[in-house]
């Protein structure tokens, strides 16, 4: 590192990469193997959703929502129906409260080990990423067998959900899960005992807890450094505060930390479905909404599997949002990203860590790409 | 047959070029099914009865692609370096046995010859990746290097206890001692034959230790630039590395190609014994492939100096220690 003449260089990570399966860019100063500083753009992927959103009603805008992330779709979706339900200042049955508990925690569980995929990917397992992939397809079976759609399911409709259960799918959820919870048992198992991912992933992108509060982290990424914050508990949305769960939380504060938290909590979700699914309300699953939303201004938030998405809207008494505005949970992470992937001191990150700590909040970089701008983060 | 035309038949035939080009194939084919096999997936299944032909239709298809060289490569070593990949190999080839007790070539300290194969392998990657004058193929050239340093000792000292066990500097003397005695991997060797594939799987570059050449970190490292033929010829090479290393260890540690036989029929059993017992080091690494991370390159290479260099020592000293009693 103290040579005398400077052999610093740019290692672009991005805008196409393969380690990247989205377009942002990472440049890279590099001194040898040693990452020396970082330059962070995600605007490349910028789609206006939020300019198209105001052109459509609010029932349009379902569908235009719930593509600005396709594994997060379920809580996108989630967090506009509640915005909207509460300019309409109404309650929706308990059975679709219940319901969309059921959805929201299939997808993180889809989302999480979709993630457990692509973090041993990451760090060269492919053997894990295919076993842990094949697993993911009996949750897509579930979604499926839910919503009929296995990744874009368009479930929460304004004022409910958009199809009823019988005893014969439940009894099908209720197997799947069954099905899934010794897999990731197992999973779990390893990432704690496989010597290579504990050699890879172990003291990698050290968040400090006090790092994790000043940079605003959110989801798993903060719960890894040891802070107690899940939206579910804090703000119960759906029903949260009838259903008995846990917020996981680690103490590692680095990638395996992060690993682990995702791993418990999916364990944690298939606990919950299985408590939603026995003790399911009986009556209506949609409460009939009118097309034009009240004037005023609302804001909804919702633990996505990736952390605390926000959603803002302004409506003017029309049957259009005046102005919708969203913020997801990849946004929140990336400074404390760019802190991460900074060597400081002791803590030397090596370029083979960088597709480690990336993976590691389990960026999204087409639903962080709100706003246009140029330079780094 | 003229004296001369039987040598050169060997030479490009059998158990020459084309019989290294055709079970270069027939093995890459083995190692992506039982990669594949460990994966739950298919793997390759469509070229020709279970996708037997992958390796081909892969290699016709990289002949045809558009070749590029980059603007500030140095353009003879840039070029120059897929085909001396392959000539290395191809040349080095000479020296396993494939037939019986010898190679085609065989000469006192061809072990010697053979492990410097190697070490010329990972010189020209490093020539490859430094003439591409590409920022992802200087760090994977760099990494190779860095790598070398990790595994080429305990490497040689894996070889070095055979030869001190058998008490024989020439491939032809330690596969006939074998023969007599058993096979060296029984006994002190074992530890050599476990270390040789480990130094193995970091020569070829494979998981755990495909590092120079790390998707998701620098690309395709190294290899970054190179495209349509180049690619098709370094993939080949490498295919024929892997062969290459396999029919060592198998001359070195499983008693080549000599096993029980009848009269008359060593022209056909003993080739048949060595394409076997190639399969079993091929499917070996297959497996540890699919069963490892990445390790990062400074983890290699302290894993490397820490535990492998140790042990190797190790394993000659008891090597000696076995001979003396």
């Amino acid at each position: 590192m103290s040579s005398s003449y400077e052999r610093i260089f740019d290692i672009p990570i991005g805008p196409q990469h393969p380690a990247l399966k989205e377009p942002a860019m990472l440049k890279l100063k590099v001194d040898g193997e040693h990452v020396v500083g970082v330059d962070l753009d995600v605007s490349y992927n910028h789609r206006g959703i939020e300019k198209a959103a105001e052109y459509r009603t609010y029932i349009q805008n379902l569908y235009l929502i719930e593509r600005i992330c396709g594994i997060c779709n379920v809580a996108q979706t989630l967090t506009y129906c509640l915005a909207v339900e509460s300019l309409h200042g109404k309650e929706i049955p308990p059975r679709a409260r219940f319901l969309r508990v059921v959805a929201e925690e299939i997808s993180r569980i889809n989302s999480h080990l979709l993630w457990l995929g692509v973090a041993a990917h990451e760090i060269g397992f492919d053997t894990f990423f295919m076993h842990v992939w094949l697993d993911r397809e009996i949750t897509l079976g579930l979604m499926e067998a839910l919503s009929g759609n296995r990744i874009t399911s368009s479930y929460n409709v304004i004022g409910g959900v958009r199809r009823d259960v019988t005893e014969e799918l439940l009894s099908r959820i209720r197997k799947g899960l069954d099905e899934l919870e010794p897999r990731v048992k197992r999973y779990r198992e390893i990432v704690l005992n496989d010597r290579s991912i504990l050699k890879r992933t172990q003291g990698i992108g050290i968040l400090s807890p006090g790092d994790a509060m000043a940079t605003s982290a959110v989801g798993p990424t903060l719960r890894a450094s040891g802070i107690k914050s899940d939206v579910r508990a804090d703000d119960p949305y759906c029903s949260h505060d009838q259903i008995p769960f846990n917020v996981i939380t680690a103490d590692g504060c680095d990638a395996h930390a992060r690993i682990l938290v995702r791993l418990d909590e999916i364990l944690e979700s298939i606990q919950m479905c299985r408590h939603c699914v026995s003790r399911l309300p009986a009556g209506p699953i949609l409460q009939r909404l009118p097309r034009r939303a009240p004037q005023g201004e609302v804001m909804s938030r919702v633990e996505a599997p990736r952390g605390e998405l926000f959603h803002y809207i302004s409506s003017d008494g029309s049957d259009k949002p005046y102005r919708c505005k969203v913020s997801t949970p990849t946004l929140a992470n990336l400074p404390a990203l760019v802190r991460m992937l900074t060597s400081k001191g002791k803590y030397v990150v090596n370029i083979a860590d960088v597709p480690v700590i990336l993976a590691s909040i389990d960026p999204c970089f087409s639903c962080a790409a709100r706003v246009e701008h140029s330079g780094g983060v | 047959m003229e004296p001369v035309i039987l040598p050169v038949l060997q030479t490009l035939v059998f158990p020459g070029f084309l019989f290294l080009i055709a079970v270069s194939f027939l093995y890459e084919w083995l190692d992506r099914k039982i990669y594949a096999w460990m994966q739950l997936r298919a793997g390759p299944a469509l070229a020709g009865p279970v996708g037997i032909m992958q390796p081909i239709a892969d290699f016709v298809k990289l002949m045809g692609k558009e070749d590029i060289t980059p603007a500030y490569a140095d353009r003879r070593i840039f070029g120059a370096v897929p085909v001396l990949m392959v000539a290395l190999i191809l040349t080095f080839w000479a020296v396993v046995p494939v037939t019986g007790a010898a190679g085609l070539v065989s000469f006192r300290g061809d072990v010697v010859f053979a492990v410097v194969a190697m070490t010329f392998f990972c010189m020209l990657i490093f020539l490859g990746g430094f003439s591409s004058s590409d920022r992802f193929s200087l760090l994977g050239a760099e990494r190779a290097v860095l790598q070398l340093l990790g595994f080429e000792i305990p490497l040689m000292l894996s070889i070095t206890g055979v030869c001190i066990h058998t008490g024989g500097l020439s491939v032809s003397e330690i596969v006939s001692w074998q023969a007599e005695n058993g096979w060296s991997i029984l006994g002190p060797q074992a530890m050599g034959f476990f270390i040789f594939l480990v130094a193995a799987q970091a020569e070829l570059e494979r998981i755990p230790f495909d590092i120079p050449e790390a998707e998701q970190e620098i690309v395709a490292g190294w290899l970054t630039e190179y495209s349509g033929r180049k690619l098709a010829l370094i993939r080949l090479a490498k295919d024929m590395e892997l062969v290459f290393i396999s029919g060592l260890a198998v001359a070195l540690f499983l008693g080549g190609p000599i096993g029980p036989s009848h009269a008359g029929l060593e022209w056909l059993l003993y080739p048949a014994y060595f394409l076997l017992k190639l399969a079993l080091v091929v499917a070996v690494l297959a497996l540890v492939r699919g069963l490892f991370a990445r390790v990062r390159i400074d983890q290699m290479v302290s894993f490397g100096m820490r535990y492998l260099v140790p042990l190797s020592l190790a394993q000659v000293a008891a090597t000696i220690l076995w001979r003396l009693i």
